[in-house]
Formats: C-alpha cells, sequence, structure tokens
C-alpha cells in the first residue's frame, strides 16, 4: 500500500507567554492508503495535534509532514486550504455543522466550495451520501433539530461527499452514546471497506478502537507503540483496571 | 446552476438565514431602515424644495443664468444681501454688446438687461389732497370751469360740496388737534413749539370756520403753511424696483401676469406695482388686517377668540380709526355714521366710538362686518394710497451719493402665477429702465436734454480755463447778463411746477428700443432653452466675455443671494444630518458585525477547515451586511416612498408668506424621483460595505483550528 501519510521527527511547540509547552517531541508516523486506524491516548497526549497537523490546520514547530506526497510546510494557506478542501474530509467532536444551513446544504457546502459539479451533480451526489447516512428523509431539517448521532452522521456525509483521500475524525464518538458511537464507527469502517478512503481517528474509548486496524498510541508528546486493535483494548483494559485498583 | 453563482447563491442564504437570527441584526436593520427612509425622504425634500425655489427665483426675476461687470465689488444678490441692503455692482456699460455676445449661444432663449434699486415713495397726506381737493373747488366756482375731476356745478352743487369738504378738514383738524394734545402730554415742555399749538387752537375755533368763507384762499393757505405739516400721517415707504426692458422681461418671464390696468405702453416711462406690495403697503391698513384676518380664518385653523395676533389686528384696527375718519368729509362722515348706527344698533354719535364698535369683532360676527365694511364703508373712502393711473414720486440715493426723484407713472399691478401670497416675489416693483437710470444716477439722454434746456434758460457762458480771470475779473470780459432786482414769486418758486412739468414731459416721451438699449444696465438675466444644460452653459458665456465686456456668469443660485445661501445651507444641513446618521450607521454595523464574527469563530473555523479561502469568508461578512443592507435598506427606501408620495398628495400647505415663495405656490408638494431612491441604496450599500471591512478582517484572521477546539 502507498503511503499517504508521513511524518518525521515532528515537534510541535506552544507558546504560553515565555513558557513553551511541547506538544509532540519527535513523533514518526507513517499511514497507508485505505487504512482505518485509531490515534489513542490520554487527554494531553497530543492526539489533537497530531490530527491537526495530519489534517494540514496547523503547521509543525520542526520536523517533515507529508500528505499525499506533499511537504505542507511548502505550501502557501490558499494551497494548503485547497489541499484540505480535495484530500482530506473532517469530522469534528462537536460535529460543527453550519447552524443555518440545512442537512442538505451542510453536506453540499465543500462541493460548492470546489466548484468542480455542476447542479445535478451535486444534489445526486449529496442524495447519495444522505442515504449512506440514513438521513435523506432529513435533508430539509437544520441541525438544531436532529439528534447528536444524526448530526455526526450528517458530518460523515460532508466529510466524504467531496471523495477525500484522507478522513480524519477526533474524538467523533466523545459526544455519543455508545450505542449511536458504535453505529458511527459501523459506518466510517463501511465506507472505509467499500471506498477505500483511509480513516484516521483519534480515540481514547476502547469500544471504538477495537475497530481499528492498527492503533497508534500516544503519551506525552511521543509515539509509545504501534497495536492492534486487540493489544490496545487490552492495553487500555488493563490501564483502566489498574486505575480502579 | 454554475459553481459561483452556486456559492453566491449559498452566500446569499447564509446571509439571509442571519438576518433575523440576532438582536442586533435587528438594530443594525433599523439604523439601515431610518437612514434609508431619512435620505430618500430628504433628499425628494430638498430636491422639491431647490427645484421650487429655483422656479420661484428663476421666474420671478433672476431667470436660469445672470451676467453682470466682472469687476463689481460685491456679487450680485437679486435679493438683497445679508442685511438687507443692495449689493455694490459695476455697471455694464455696453449691453448691447454684451448682449451680441450671449445671444450667440444655441441655448439662450432670451436676454432682459435689469437693474435693481430701492427709493422711498410718498403718496402725500390727507390733509394736503382734502386741502387741494377744496382749493379746486373754490378755483371752480369762482372761475367757473370744470374741477379738476371733470364736474361743473351749479352754485348750490359747490356750495354743497364745498361745506362737505370744509366739514371734513375741520374734523381733520379736530383729530389733530387731539391728537397734539396727547402727544403734548408726554413731551418734554421745552421741546413743544407754542406756534404750533396756537395754530391748532385758532384753526379748531369757531371763528376761523365763521370767517372762512370771507378769505377761503388764505384760510386755506393758513391750513396749508401751518396745520398740514402737523397732521404726518403720509407714509414715507421704500420700495425695491427692477429696472428692466419691461416687454423683453414679460415675454422672458412669463408667469407675471398683470392684476390691474395695462402694461407699460411700448416705448414709455411707466411702473407695475407688485399685487403682494400693494395690498400690504398701501391699501387702507384697517382693510388690509380684514383681509389678512379672513385668509386666516379661511385657510388654518386659527381663531379669533383663541388667536393673539388676530386679535391684536382687531385691536388695532379698533384703535386707528383715524385713517378712516381723516378720510371722510362731513357728507361721507354722516353716511357712514348712519349706517353704522343701523348696523349696529346704536345711538353713538361719534364716528371714532362708531368704528371702535365695530371693529369689535369675533368669530361669530367676523364674516358679517367684513362684508359691510366693502359694501358700505369702503365706497366712501380711498382704499389705496396709489391708484393705478397716478403718478409716482421715487426718492432715491444715486450711486453718487446724492438724492435723486423721479416721477413714475403707475400702469398697473401684477403678480407671479404661484407666487400671489409671496412677498420675495411681490417685493419689487417692475420700472422702465430711463426712470431706473435717472435714479441710479446715469447720464441718460433725457437728463442731458434738460442740463441743457437749464444752461440755455441760464444767462450763463461756458469759459475755458486759461481765459477764466481776465473774462470774470478782467476789464475785456463781455456782460452776459444783468441782473435785476424783483420780487420773488414763492408760490411760483416753490410750487413745484417746474418738476411737474419735466414730470409731465417724460411720461410722454417715447424711446426706442435702441434707447433702452443703449444706456447702462446693472446685470442681465439670461433665460434657457434647456435649463438641464445650465453650468455648461454657464462655462460657455463665461467664456464669451472680452476685456471689452468683461462680465462675470453666476447660477441663479448664486444669483438669488441670501436666498440661494438658503437652499444651500439646507443642502448642507441635510447632508450633515445624513452624514452623521451615516458615520453612526456604520460605527454600529462595523461593531455589530465584528461581535457577529467573534460569536461565529467556531462556524468561520469549520469552514476554513473545510476548505473555505479567505474570499469566501470576506464574501460571507459583505453578503451578511448586503443582505441587511437590501432588506432594511428596501424597507427604509418603501417607507421614505410612501412618505413622500403621502405628502406629495396632499400638500404641505404654506403658513407664512415666506414658503410660498419657496414652495412657490400654496403648497409644497414633493416629489419622488427615481435616483433619490436609487442613490439612497447606493449609499446605504457602500456604508454597508465599508462597515464590513474591519469585521471582514478580523474574520479572515480566523484560523481552521478555531474548529477543533470550540463546540458549537
Amino acid at each position: 500500500m502507498d503511503t499517504i501519510v508521513s511524518i518525521r521527527d515532528v515537534v510541535k511547540e506552544y507558546s504560553l507567554g515565555k513558557v513553551v509547552v511541547p506538544a509532540l517531541r519527535g513523533v514518526n508516523l507513517e499511514v497507508k492508503k485505505g487504512e482505518f486506524i485509531s490515534i489513542a491516548g490520554p487527554s494531553g497526549s497530543g492526539k489533537t495535534t497530531l490530527l491537526n497537523l495530519i489534517g494540514c490546520v496547523d503547521t509543525a514547530t520542526r520536523g517533515l509532514v507529508s500528505v499525499t506526497g506533499q511537504d505542507t510546510a511548502q505550501l502557501s494557506e490558499s494551497a494548503l486550504t485547497r489541499l484540505r478542501l480535495n484530500t482530506i474530509g473532517f469530522i469534528f467532536q462537536s460535529f460543527n455543522l453550519v447552524s443555518v444551513l440545512t442537512v442538505y446544504q451542510n453536506v453540499e457546502f465543500p462541493l460548492l466550495l470546489q466548484r468542480k459539479l455542476n447542479g445535478a451533480q451535486r444534489k445526486e451526489r449529496v442524495t447519495q451520501l444522505l442515504t449512506q447516512v440514513g438521513l435523506l428523509d432529513h435533508a430539509k431539517h437544520r441541525p438544531n433539530e436532529l439528534s447528536g448521532g444524526q448530526r455526526q452522521r450528517v458530518a460523515i456525509a460532508r466529510a466524504l461527499v467531496a471523495d477525500p483521500q484522507i478522513v480524519l475524525a477526533d474524538e467523533p464518538t466523545a459526544n455519543l452514546d455508545s450505542a449511536t458511537g458504535a453505529a458511527i464507527i459501523d459506518l466510517m469502517k463501511e465506507l472505509n471497506h467499500t471506498k477505500g478512503t483511509t480513516f484516521i481517528f483519534s480515540t481514547h474509548d476502547h469500544r471504538v478502537m477495537q475497530h481499528a486496524q492498527s492503533v497508534v498510541r500516544l503519551a506525552d508528546g511521543l509515539i509509545s507503540g504501534r497495536e492492534t486493535a486487540a493489544q490496545a483494548v487490552a492495553h487500555s483494559l488493563g490501564v483502566e483496571q489498574a486505575k480502579a485498583s | 446552476m454554475t459553481g459561483f453563482l452556486s456559492e453566491l447563491a449559498l452566500l446569499f442564504h447564509i446571509a439571509r438565514r442571519n438576518l433575523f437570527t440576532t438582536f442586533i441584526n435587528f438594530i443594525i436593520g433599523l439604523i439601515i431602515l431610518v437612514g434609508t427612509c431619512g435620505q430618500v425622504a430628504g433628499s425628494s425634500l430638498l430636491s422639491t424644495l431647490t427645484s421650487s425655489m429655483s422656479k420661484s427665483v428663476i421666474g420671478s426675476a433672476a431667470g436660469h443664468l445672470q451676467v453682470y461687470n466682472d469687476a463689481s465689488e460685491d456679487e450680485l444678490a437679486i435679493y438683497g444681501q445679508m442685511g438687507g441692503q443692495d449689493p455694490s455692482l459695476e455697471p455694464i456699460t455696453d449691453f448691447p454688446e454684451v448682449k451680441k455676445q450671449l445671444a450667440a449661444d444655441p441655448n439662450v432663449k432670451n436676454i432682459v438687461p435689469q437693474g435693481i434699486g430701492g427709493g422711498l415713495i410718498t403718496s402725500g397726506n390727507t390733509v394736503d389732497i382734502t386741502l387741494a381737493k377744496l382749493r379746486d373747488l373754490y378755483r371752480a366756482r369762482d372761475e367757473k370751469t370744470p374741477s379738476t375731476e371733470g364736474k361743473r356745478l351749479t352754485a348750490e352743487g359747490y356750495a354743497e360740496q364745498i361745506a362737505s369738504v370744509k366739514e371734513h378738514i375741520r374734523q381733520i383738524v379736530k383729530v389733530i388737534h387731539a391728537d397734539a394734545a396727547k402727544a403734548d402730554a408726554l413731551r418734554d415742555a421745552k421741546t413743544v413749539d407754542p406756534s404750533e399749538q396756537e395754530h391748532l387752537v385758532t384753526a379748531a375755533s369757531d371763528a376761523f370756520w365763521a370767517d372762512f368763507d370771507k378769505h377761503p384762499y388764505d384760510s386755506l393757505e393758513f391750513l396749508e403753511n401751518y396745520i398740514a405739516p402737523q397732521a404726518g400721517d403720509a407714509d414715507m415707504l421704500y420700495l425695491r424696483y427692477l429696472g428692466t426692458d419691461l416687454e423683453a422681461f414679460q415675454k422672458a418671464f412669463d408667469r407675471m401676469y398683470l392684476k390691474e390696468g395695462q402694461m407699460v405702453p411700448t416705448g414709455k416711462r411707466g411702473l407695475l406695482l407688485p399685487t403682494y406690495y400693494y395690498e400690504e403697503n398701501l391699501k387702507l391698513k384697517c382693510a388690509r388686517k380684514l383681509d389678512k384676518i379672513k385668509e386666516q380664518l379661511a385657510n388654518s385653523r386659527r381663531t379669533i377668540a383663541t388667536d393673539e395676533e388676530l386679535k391684536r389686528w382687531l385691536k388695532e384696527n379698533q384703535q386707528q380709526t383715524r385713517e378712516i375718519v381723516l378720510q371722510l368729509d362731513g357728507i361721507k362722515t354722516k353716511t357712514a355714521t348712519t349706517a353704522l348706527q343701523g348696523f349696529l344698533k346704536s345711538d353713538e354719535k361719534d364716528l371714532n366710538g362708531l368704528l371702535a364698535k365695530f371693529f369689535d369683532m369675533n368669530d361669530q360676527n367676523f364674516h358679517e362686518r367684513y362684508d359691510f365694511f366693502y359694501a358700505q364703508i369702503v365706497p366712501l373712502l380711498e382704499l389705496y394710497r396709489v391708484r393705478v393711473g397716478d403718478t409716482m414720486t421715487f426718492k432715491a440715493y444715486t450711486k453718487g451719493g446724492s438724492v435723486q426723484a423721479v416721477n413714475v407713472r403707475v400702469y398697473g399691478t401684477f403678480e407671479f402665477k404661484g407666487l400671489e401670497q409671496s412677498p420675495l416675489a411681490g417685493a419689487m416693483a417692475l420700472m422702465d429702465l430711463m426712470s431706473f437710470r435717472d435714479l441710479y444716477g446715469y447720464m441718460s439722454k433725457d437728463k442731458l436734454n434738460e442740463i441743457q434746456a437749464l444752461k440755455a434758460a441760464a444767462p450763463s457762458k461756458g469759459l475755458n480755463r486759461e481765459t477764466a480771470e481776465d473774462e470774470l475779473f478782467g476789464q475785456g470780459g463781455s456782460v452776459v447778463n444783468e441782473s435785476v432786482t424783483s420780487t420773488i414769486d414763492e408760490k411760483q418758486e416753490l410750487s413745484g411746477t417746474t418738476a411737474k412739468k419735466r414730470g409731465a414731459t417724460l411720461d410722454e416721451n417715447t424711446y426706442s428700443q435702441a434707447d433702452f438699449e443703449a444706456g447702462v444696465v446693472l446685470n442681465v438675466a439670461v433665460l434657457l432653452k434647456n435649463e438641464h444644460d445650465l453650468e455648461a452653459t454657464q462655462a460657455r458665456l463665461s467664456k464669451m466675455s472680452t476685456p471689452n465686456t468683461h462680465f462675470r456668469v453666476v447660477t441663479w443660485q448664486k444669483a438669488a443671494g441670501v436666498l440661494g445661501d438658503f437652499v444651500y445651507y439646507a443642502r448642507v444641513g441635510l447632508s450633515s444630518a445624513m452624514s452623521i446618521i451615516f458615520v453612526i450607521a456604520m460605527i454600529v454595523i462595523s461593531v455589530a458585525m465584528i461581535m457577529a464574527t467573534i460569536a461565529r469563530t467556531a462556524t468561520i473555523g469549520t469552514m476554513r477547515a473545510i476548505g473555505a479561502q479567505r474570499t469566501f469568508i470576506i464574501s460571507m461578512v459583505l453578503a451578511e451586511t448586503s443582505a441587511l443592507a437590501l432588506f432594511f435598506g428596501s424597507l427604509g427606501a418603501a417607507i421614505g416612498s410612501a412618505l413622500i408620495l403621502f405628502i406629495g398628495n396632499k400638500g404641505i400647505p404654506a403658513t407664512t408668506p415666506e414658503q410660498y415663495f419657496f414652495f412657490a405656490g400654496p403648497r409644497f408638494l414633493p416629489v419622488l424621483e427615481p435616483m433619490h431612491v436609487i442613490s439612497a441604496f447606493f449609499i446605504i450599500l457602500a456604508i454597508s460595505a465599508l462597515s464590513t471591512v474591519l469585521p471582514a478582517i478580523i474574520a479572515t484572521r480566523v484560523s481552521p483550528l478555531r474548529a477543533m477546539q470550540t463546540d458549537e
């Protein structure tokens, strides 16, 4: 499989006044096309920072971040925006739907920014995605008329509508109950299978992790290991038991 | 739909959806609404006011453009400068040449020479007029010739008329005597002339009147010399006049029409009085006040019971019955007394008392008494101090500072259509150019002839400088004339016969068009074929000025002086008010949009993360303010337009005489022009766009990272 994301010796530091806080301290990661991987770790371990760098919404302090073969440090602001639009789909923890737009319009939004398809093609594409996420009947609803799970399914449809090569999901089930969360993960997995889209999602929930092909474990800004889903679940459960005892 | 149009549609969809999401948007909308409404209504009102005023100014004297000597000290001000005085203008000495140059422009329709001045007019006092009437009756009786009124009476007829006029004069003397007694009581005793009192006592005595017919001419002379000067009821009135080519004026200013009398005959000297001035200043004061009360009762909601001014006018009429009593001779006094006694059902015998009771009017009896006054009392009186056909004497300071008097015959009264009630349009009399030039102090052909005639009549001889001493004091000079001792004929010298004769001669003179145009004028009114081409024509005409003609061309607005300034200041006032509203609007919109942007950073961040370029974010903010501007601007424009259409349909009545001029008629009828709505729209869109700059900058600085950090 081809490498779609390559992270090498990436350091990310944040300045809080005179204090420099390291978020990532020399991370190396390779993600292949079509992978369905999870980034796990406790809060503050650097999961979201790593996703931000892969998603080109932030830049590394040092090191190389390459997405679809492009060194993101070398791209202009405008080019990075285009890269996000055409290559990456985002699923946010809080869904981040545009409240004044309908479900249909939210999903159509990236297509309008792309200006590649005509009206009919867009309609076909949006309808297809809404059907896939089971929300065609809610096309004219506004986000505030939907449940949390429905909103996240809209967000998934929006993330996939422009046919991205990578979908980044930051704690996609964090705000959902376990059943809905499981359904969302199933949906993502199904799309990964059917379309071959690369999914990288962060989570610290072992029930979610178990669906991943592999789990990248982060701790204190460093990758502590890359595990199988089963190993990761066991690891997580061990940690939880240790905490409980 | 293409991607671009779809994106645009999405932007406006977002903007439309955001329109009513926050209260602050509603506030912004209200400001935009008020601003647009104010802009549409204000610009319509001002434009119509300017248009109405332009009609008044252009149509009543100024024309579209005015031309005057560029070397003038002051700027031309047709209606006077601030403070009331006329501007100091250098004359145009070669009007024919100026006319020729101006006429070459294809847009010039009429060229009217003008000159504005002001002078004092007197109409003589009632005593003088009545004494002259009595003298005329005695002369007609004694010489057996018709009186100046053309009547030849029988001996009994003369006796009756003379007795009646004598009774009238006796009444006048009584009034003057009573007035003098009141005045003396208020004056410092040192300033009272005892001889004046003595003369009044003599004239009021029964003995004087018993002996009157024994020496009628001596008695008349006594009254003329010692009593008439004490009467003092002759008004010295100031009247502005516009010296012009009257025919050219009438042709060019077609709103002017004759109300009474006739046009000054071609080639003649003459005067046309403005009806407003004629009514206001030359009509019997109590009658004029009654007219004004009637107008006010009819045209406004004022009532005598509640309006202090109307009450004051009636009070003045009650106290100022003198002007009526002084005019009535014995027969007419009796007629008036009987009529008033009958009308008022009163036994009062004194006419003053009856008139005071009569003028004690209220809302219930006003109209009945008004009609009675005009039907029964007015026919006994001279309603106007000057009548059409009379000759008026104008006295004015010439440019050199000396006083010049000119007699001019009144041929009629005139008005400007729609400006009948305007004191501004009705303030200037129209005078022939010859009389104007005389009053202004320029050497006219007539004056030159007069001086030559005087020189010929006087025993004088022209001397040159070199031989003057010898001629005057040397031996060789020839005698021009020898003085002869004789008695001075005071009557002949002081009777004013010469002046009357001169006036009569000038009245008879006929002038050619070339005569009228040959002399100086102060300014020239230019009327255009296409008034929309005003500025361009002004520029073209200005370029025609040569060192010989050396003229300046100004628009009607500039030429209108204080009135033109009024339009300017009204425009500045409105623009300032609107600018303030718009600046406030801009600040509020900007602040509100910044707040809205800050509140939506997560959404903006999400859009940026998904792939929206900065231009899209700018467009989104711009679209939002544009949507606000379009929605509330449309509403404001609609309300403003409806307001103007409503007012335009009903009209605002002119409540003061000045408003008649500003409104060019009795009602102000604002007109809504599409341009006002369009311009208001563009202004509000521009304001909105400007307001967007700062919020848009802030919005573009929102990082896509915000999407990952904040909960929706």
